[in-house]
């Protein structure tokens, strides 16, 4: 992920020898058929920050696409932002970049 | 039931009598099923779309993801619970909440309504109820209340305090 959709988030400077680890990992919010757009909305600009407009963006691309990469960075973070996201109820997964 | 609005620094609803009274008793379904244990319920859609996987493809990571995450997520569900109970009138009246509340119901009506809507098959195609009278009709019907509620309380959060907008 690179651009405008990227998280609000600096990656921290890591020595060469964690560079396996450091391939990064993505959280991935799934199409759901009960949760409002606007609740989605609300929780992407809640959580990580983005503005409305990229929030809105991130949402349409899962309502349509059926998924979304809404961060990325080292696995216990995608873990934590994993778990941000179920707390409010968004059907979301963590995996490593493919 | 009157919509979420922000007034000052709260946001204000009201419910009636009986919307109150449906609200506490799928609050008591939603606090047995999040206190029950995983291998008693083993398999339930409801729960497992309440604490779904974190991880699909490795069993391990996904093993991993549940270990570290589901007792908190559980607690956390079970504390929002308990702020919508003490904020909800039980004989129906005005609900007043602070921004940290109001989140607290956002996270639980989303929960009800996942919880409901799993169990009535809920897709992007289902309707509002014809016959709001037979059995899954009531219950669709309490899903799309719920969703007014949910929604408004969205929209309330999201126009922000009307002094600064």
């Amino acid at each position: 992920m690179a651009g405008p959709l990227a998280p609000a988030w600096t990656p921290e400077t890591t020595t060469g020898e964690e560079s396996d680890l450091d391939r990064p990992w993505v959280t991935v919010v799934w199409d759901d058929p009960v949760n409002l757009m606007s609740y989605v909305t609300f929780v992407l600009q809640e959580l990580f920050g983005y503005d409305e407009p990229t929030a809105t963006e991130l949402m349409l691309q899962v309502h349509h696409e059926g998924k979304a990469i809404v961060s990325s960075g080292p696995r216990e973070r995608m873990e934590h932002d994993t778990n941000r996201l179920h707390a409010y109820g968004l059907w979301a997964t963590y995996q490593k970049d493919t | 039931m009157r919509p979420f609005r922000r007034r000052g620094d709260q946001l204000v609803a009201r419910l009636v009598d009986a919307e109150a009274g449906i609200v506490g008793l799928l609050l008591d379904q939603l606090e047995q099923l999040l206190a029950a244990d995983a291998a008693d319920t083993g398999g339930d859609p409801v729960l497992e779309r309440l604490l779904p996987p974190g991880h699909t493809g490795d069993p391990a990571i996904a093993a991993d993801y549940r270990d570290m995450t589901e007792a908190s997520l559980r607690s956390g569900k079970a504390d929002d619970l308990a702020t919508v109970r003490a904020t909800l009138p039980p004989e129906g009246g005005e609900i007043r909440l602070d921004d940290e509340q109001a989140r607290a119901w956002l996270r639980t009506t989303n929960d009800l309504r996942l919880a409901l809507g799993t169990r009535l098959g809920v897709t992007a195609d289902t309707e509002p109820p014809d016959d709001p009278a037979d059995e899954e009709g009531s219950q669709l019907a309490v899903y799309y209340w719920l969703t007014a509620v949910q929604g408004s309380l969205v929209d309330a959060l999201v126009a922000g305090p009307a002094d600064r907008r």
